[in-house]
């Protein structure tokens, strides 16, 4: 799979952001580079979410922000069944939302 | 059943055994107690009056529940529905709501309609769970057939269970596609949808013995969920 | 900057509504009118929060229409979409309106009529307001952003599901002395969690949120009247003048948050609105809090400065905030069980103050309350307006 996700990184300063922004957070720069989102770390937080926006079809969707060792946060899909705050976990991408023949792509985290 | 002449005896459907449904209460978020109990056919008109003015409501697709649900609920009475049955919800006596269903042989059951008139209390979880214990706990059938005319219905029942698809086999209820509750579905939703205790207690059933409406203006404002506009 | 003055309120019931958006606006704009008595005085300013009319009713351009319905021309008017802070940030508008001599007399008007489409839709059009790459195609909804601030947040500070319960049932409670309110519906910590039954009564909706932690979708409108305080004397009105108002905002991803337990934009927003008004929190007398969910009543009670970081379900326990308590919060019945017309609930929230500190509330009067204190939330706490009232004389 050549799906990928991407934050930024500050030329100027080298601070690191996901979502990327049009501007750095840290020293104002315009001048970014796409940095792809991946690696290790751990739940922060995560929940079983049963009211369901469009799209939708199961009972409930786990979702989690995770904490990954480079510092950087993000929000994603939790594939665990024994999800627990602290846990350790690694991202993946995969199809996280599908309208009709539209399928999006994603983070979801899974157990290590 | 006395007295049945030989023509209405051949225009009933022949019926199988049936065990009764044993009544158990629920405590609601109010803190109410609802008494859930089986539905004799005497009891009927009653019935049939609290969902006469429910037959126009469009909200929710009240007015074709209603009016199906009228009509099994005069074939209960006249016995022109093999194995019908119908469970009511009653809080102090008060009508909260009702379902019903019937048994199409000894291994299949038929889920009807599922109506409610004291609403934002689960009061339509709490029948739907009973109506499916009653086909599965104490009919011992292996599956329930179901369709939803609602997309309320369709959310609850069909994602909440979940239930499977059964597209081969038409529901009575339009000829449309069949979802099914399986044994196995059925006890693995259990636990988070089927509550209550038994026995109920004397002074609870002596309450619940005989059914109160709603005003009137009462039904219809309860279901249409608290009209905006002027207080 | 010249002094602001609410003169007139007014509210729809909130619910299902059997009336079109622009009727709901009308009642709500004409109760809080008729409140103003205004005689010759005209209004000269109106502004209308809502969030979606153009996605749920497809109409635009609503303020307009409004003016028209009510003959105010040439009255000057504009909409104001700022999510669920909408409400306040109209409020907010019309306050810098008049503060800066452009205007003498502001009607302002929130309204939602969300029960037109189902429910999947406006989970989904709420939804919307969340970030669109880093959240919303996950499917993140902001009950899902609700249950994992919530998860976090009871981990940390000792909240348990029995805290989060007592905020429903206390403004379910107040609800009840409340004829605008959606709900009209007590419930039981035995209903909702103790009895075996509760896991049916009171399914999850975001672990570890269930749905009597989360406020229904209603339809609804509420509407104040604001004018210098020079006309509001003339008029002979009791006088509830705008205090202060602050307003604050956050990161539109909440997981960008330095630590996402904190609502630093409630927090900042309040400090404003305290700072504007020479006010302390200890000052204020009764608050509504954007309970959207109960743990955002909890969480709100210390950002703003109610009480201590970890202390707010502590003082809910206590009964500080219960109706009689020290410092009662959301006596209208909150988010939860009033409901949460989104575009309405901000000016809902003052209409509710408004009538408390003029002692028009009826069996929910908080006794004698002077200064009141609003929380409206937007996003999920990306941007948030405080609001403080103050009875004058
Ligand atoms: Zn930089």
């Amino acid at each position: 799979m050549d799906e990928k996700v991407y934050g930024a990184r500050c030329k100027d300063c080298g601070k690191e952001m996901y979502p990327a922004h049009a501007r750095c957070p840290e020293c104002g720069s315009e001048n970014l580079e796409p940095l792809e989102i991946t690696g290790e770390g751990k739940v922060l937080t995560y929940t079983d979410l049963y009211a369901l926006p469009l799209d939708y079809e199961q009972r409930y969707l786990r979702l989690a922000i995770v904490e990954l060792d480079s510092g950087l946060r993000a929000t994603g899909q939790l594939l665990d069944e024994k999800p627990k705050i602290g846990k350790r976990v690694k991202t993946t991408v995969g199809v996280v939302r599908k309208s009709g023949d539209r399928k999006t792509h994603g983070l979801q985290f899974v157990p290590l | 059943m006395a007295n049945v002449d030989e023509l209405e005896a051949l225009l009933r459907p022949p019926e199988l055994e049936m065990p009764p449904y044993p009544p158990k209460v629920i405590t609601l978020a109010s803190g109410e107690k609802m008494v859930v109990r089986q539905l004799d056919r005497e009891e009927v008109p009653i019935l049939l009056e609290a969902i006469y003015p429910l037959l126009w409501v469009e909200r929710d697709y009240y007015d074709i529940v209603s009016a199906r649900l009228f009509g099994e609920l005069l074939a209960y009475k006249r016995y022109r529905v093999k194995n019908e049955y119908v469970l009511v919800g009653l809080i102090d006596g008060l009508l909260a709501g009702m379902v019903n269903g019937h048994m199409v042989d000894e291994k299949v059951g038929m889920s009807y309609h599922t109506l409610t008139i004291r609403r934002g209390l689960r009061v339509g979880s709490h029948l739907f769970a009973a109506k499916m214990e009653y086909h599965m706990d104490f009919l011992n059938q292996e599956e329930v057939l179901i369709v939803a005319e609602s997309p309320i219905g369709f959310r609850r029942w069909m994602i909440e269970y979940p239930l499977q698809k059964k597209y081969e086999v038409p529901h009575e209820l339009g000829g449309g596609p069949s979802w099914v509750l399986n044994k196995e579905t059925y006890l693995a939703a259990k636990p988070r949808l089927v509550s209550g205790s038994r026995p109920v207690s004397t002074q609870l059933l002596t309450g619940a013995q005989t059914i109160v409406l709603p005003e009137e203006e009462k039904i219809v404002a309860q279901v249409l969920g608290g009209k905006g506009g002027d207080k | 900057m010249r002094p602001v003055a609410v003169i007139g309120a007014g509210m729809t019931k909130f619910g299902r509504s059997e009336w079109p958006l622009l009727k709901l606006m009308n009642v709500a704009s004409l109760a809080a009118l008729n409140d103003a008595n205004l005689g010759d005085v005209k209004v000269d300013g109106v502004v209308v929060a809502n969030m979606g009319a153009a996605r749920l009713n497809k109409q635009t351009a609503i303020a307009s229409a409004l003016v028209d319905r009510l003959n105010l021309f040439p009255a000057m008017a504009e909409s104001v979409e700022n999510g669920p802070a909408s409400g306040a940030s109209a409020f907010k508008v019309g306050y810098q309106a008049i503060a800066s001599g452009m205007a003498d007399v502001v009607l302002v008007t929130g309204v939602e009529m969300m029960r037109a489409v189902n429910n999947l839709e406006v989970t989904d059009f709420v939804a919307s307001l969340s970030h669109p790459e880093a959240e919303y195609i996950y499917g993140v909804t902001l009950p899902g952003l609700a249950g994992m601030f919530a998860r976090l947040y009871m981990e940390r500070y000792g909240v348990t599901r029995e805290h989060l319960a007592m905020v429903a049932i206390k403004n379910h409670a107040n609800a009840m002395k409340n004829p605008y309110a959606h709900i009209h519906q007590t419930v039981t910590m035995e209903g909702i969690l103790t009895a075996p039954e509760a896991v049916v009564n009171n399914p999850p909706i975001a672990e570890p949120l269930h749905m009597f932690d989360c406020c229904p979708v209603s339809d609804g409108a509420a509407a104040v009247v604001l004018a210098t305080q020079e006309i509001a004397e003339k008029l002979g009105r009791q006088v509830v003048r705008v205090a202060g108002i602050g307003q604050a905002t956050d990161t539109h991803a909440v997981h960008e948050r330095p630590d996402p337990t904190e609502l630093t934009a409630v927090r900042l927003a309040a400090q404003r609105a305290f700072s504007m008004a020479s006010l302390t929190p200890q000052d204020i007398d009764v608050a509504e809090l954007h309970d959207a969910f109960t743990i955002l009543e909890i969480a709100e009670s210390e950002e703003v400065g109610f009480f201590k970081k970890g202390e707010g379900h502590k003082a809910l326990a206590e009964g500080v905030t219960s109706l009689g308590g020290k410092l009662p919060i959301n006596p209208s019945g909150g988010l939860k069980a009033k409901g949460h017309p989104v575009g309405a609930t901000g000016v809902a929230q003052l209409v509710e103050l408004t009538w408390q500190l003029r002692g028009e509330a009826g069996e929910r009067q908080v006794e004698n309350a002077k200064n009141a204190f609003a929380c409206n939330f937007g996003g999920f706490g990306n941007n948030v307006v405080a609001t403080v009232l103050t009875r004058e004389g």
